[in-house]
């Protein structure tokens, strides 16, 4: 109990040796802690390890979007700072997870890790997306600004039954984000979803992220954008209104014949879709999109045994020895530069 | 006033020019001993008869010979009034000379004279040696042979130096160019532009998180809706809500019977409120701890950790294949 609660105090506190006002670490408590459920909410940082290319920063910045509200969407990192600076920053701040991107030269890496003792998942993108390229391949791009006040939902497929490393790697992604309260969530508030689906076949994980619309069924198309937009329609062509009104639309209603795509409301969201009436649930791509594959794992962050893939012939082990070598030697460089604070805005 | 007392005196002095030329050899030691005794600018006067005198026939050869040019260029470009004009200037000239010779009062006219004829003997000459240089350049140039070029005889010795400049040029540029051709392709590597955002398997992938979404919502629709039945004002949904209260205010606390209270509700969903502790770092990730602490009250679930162990196996050996 003193340790969570030690750290943010200090950091509200105006010295480390003043003890800070009970209000104040009543302040931090809550901010830190679901004020329902109680757990923790889990933070991060999304920030890069070397020099990145303008497509590989736009994928970064990309992935800060997708780690709002609970993340740093402008963080700033200098060439000086190590990952030392990042963890004495996090502490503080109750950031617990790191997505952290290099570009070696093979192909651009992605790490999700754990503040401060670890584990740490590498992963090779082996093909990504910008949220741009995406909405530059749509007709209608939907991305309302109101649905990254709220975390996304996960959805994970593929991963059950699997591996130690996948399962380790299941709770990780589990974590990531706040969990959801089914007896007092309100789905007003899940407006985007990220879907993590493992391929079996490739080995490769695909990660993908949604913003969900709710439409209500058995409603004309023509009630619904007049319900919708609140603009006067044009009836220049009706004799009577109830022409409007009864003439069918013929626009694509396919998809929400679909049963499975269906649920119930337990409370009202909008002026549409009411309790106890039927709406579809229609996803519509955002972006960024990664195919990714799990490279390797480590017990400590960026550090540490190596737990996956696993040592089977000595000739690989040889191969790890050396690899291990020049991981640490990397590690001594980072090492060897002075430590410098990170500038938070 | 002064020309026609010239005029009436021509015919006499013209007759006498014979004589008076003789007479001129004769008396010549005469005045000159005389004027030099008596002023400087005879000196000068005497000096120049002296040069006249010596060469006399060679410079009145010379003299006509010019003169005759100087007419004829005249005659080309005037009529003939202007022939009859220039006639009598000569004569006018030879009398003057005379004149200065019998009188000594109009020494300035005889410099004058030689200055004119310097500056006309100066021209002519200056004009034929320019003539002939011009003759000479045009003819070396002539005389040249270059190759036959649409660009022409212009600049042709420099053509080549500038044909060898553009190609370093450009031999310069293609290293640049293949250097940021690999940037560019190094910074781009897996970057990937979809044509079409909704292909075969991004419909599949939809299907999956609808899927996802769909039973998340009806999860929190059931929930919802057995907790709307209850009633605060009734005593028995009272006790129910405190009894949920008193359970968040205790999971905040970190009570571990609690705890386990919520995993065991919590397997049902598909998202799992489990806290994470300040574990350490190799305890998570090991089999029997993370089994032996959620799963100590399932006998089912043990089945399928041996299954899930031995499918290690297969996992491991794809690995090694690829």
């Amino acid at each position: 109990m003193r340790q969570p609660r030690s750290g943010p105090g200090k950091r509200r506190g105006r010295g480390p040796r003043i003890p800070a006002a009970t209000l104040q670490k009543q302040k931090t408590a809550l901010a830190n802690v679901d004020q329902i459920t109680g757990a923790k909410i889990p933070k991060s940082f999304v920030f890069s390890r070397g020099k990145l290319p303008s497509t590989l920063r736009h994928l970064q910045q990309d992935l800060r979007k997708v780690m709002l509200p609970y993340t740093a969407l402008n963080l700033k990192e200098k060439k000086r700072n190590n990952l030392k600076d990042f963890v004495n920053v996090a502490g503080p701040m109750g950031v617990t997870h790191f997505l952290i991107l290099s570009n070696p030269q093979s192909l651009p890496h992605l790490r999700f890790a754990k503040s401060p003792q670890g584990p740490t998942f590498t992963f090779q993108i082996e093909e990504y997306s910008l949220a741009a390229d995406i909405a530059n391949s749509q007709k209608r791009p939907r991305c309302p600004p109101g649905i990254f006040k709220n975390s996304p939902l996960v959805v994970l497929g593929g991963l059950t039954g699997l591996g130690n490393p996948f399962r380790s790697l299941v709770e990780y992604f589990q974590h990531m984000f706040p969990s959801v309260d089914p007896t007092t969530v309100k789905l007003a508030t899940c407006q985007r979803i990220l879907l993590l689906k493992h391929d079996k076949e490739k080995d490769v994980i695909e990660f993908r992220h949604y913003s969900i619309k709710l439409q209500p069924v058995g409603v004309s198309r023509r009630i619904r954008k007049l319900m919708q937009n609140n603009q006067v329609p044009d009836l220049g062509e009706f004799e009577d209104v109830s022409e409007f009104v009864k003439k069918a639309g013929y626009g694509s209603e396919s998809e929400a014949d679909d049963e499975a795509a269906m649920v119930s409301l337990p409370s009202d969201i909008d002026k549409l879709n009411r309790a106890s009436r039927k709406s579809a649930v229609r996803l519509q791509e955002i972006g960024p999109r990664m195919t990714m594959r799990l490279v390797k794992v480590e017990a400590g962050l960026c550090s540490g045994d190596v737990l996956y893939p696993w040592p089977v012939e000595k000739e690989v082990v040889g191969k790890k020895g050396t690899e291990t070598g020049e991981v640490e030697g990397q590690e001594d460089d980072s090492e060897a530069t002075d430590e410098s604070e990170d500038e938070m805005v | 006033m002064a020309a026609s007392p010239q005029t009436l005196s021509a015919p006499p002095p013209a007759a006498a020019a014979v004589p008076n030329l003789g007479g001129k050899r004769k008396r010549q030691p005469k005045g000159k001993k005389n004027k030099k005794n008596k002023l400087a600018r005879s000196d000068q006067d005497d000096s120049v008869r002296r040069r006249r005198n010596k060469p006399s026939a060679k410079f009145l050869k010379l003299l006509r010979k010019r003169a005759r040019d100087y007419n004829s260029d005249d005659e080309d470009e005037a009529g003939d009034d202007r022939q009859q004009e220039h006639l009598p200037n000569p004569q006018r000239r030879v009398d003057e000379d005379d004149d200065e010779a019998l009188s000594h009062s109009e020494p300035e006219e005889g410099e004058d004279e030689d200055e004119e004829e310097g500056a006309s003997s100066s021209a002519v000459t200056r004009f034929e040696q320019g003539c002939r240089a011009f003759r000479v350049a045009f003819l070396k140039i002539m005389a040249k042979k270059l190759p036959d070029d649409p660009l022409g005889p212009i600049l042709s010795a420099h053509k080549t130096l500038v044909a060898a400049k553009l190609a370093e040029e450009v031999e310069e540029h293609k290293p640049k160019r293949e250097a940021r051709k690999e940037k560019r392709v190094a910074a781009e590597k897996g970057h990937v532009i979809p044509k079409d955002h909704l292909d075969s398997k991004e419909k599949e992938l939809i299907k999956v998180a609808t899927k996802g979404v769909v039973r998340l919502f009806n999860a929190v629709s059931k929930a919802q809706k057995s907790r709307k039945d209850l009633n605060p004002s009734r005593t028995k949904d009272a006790t129910v809500i405190a009894k949920e209260r008193k359970n968040t205010f205790l999971s905040e606390l970190e009570m571990p019977s609690h705890q386990d209270k919520k995993r065991n509700t919590s397997s049902n969903f598909s998202k799992h409120a489990v806290k994470d502790e300040d574990e350490p770092a190799w305890a998570p990730l090991r089999d029997t701890y993370m089994l032996g602490s959620k799963l100590k009250d399932w006998d089912k679930m043990k089945d399928s950790s041996a299954v899930s162990e031995e499918k290690k196996v297969p996992s491991i050996d794809s690995s090694d294949e690829e």
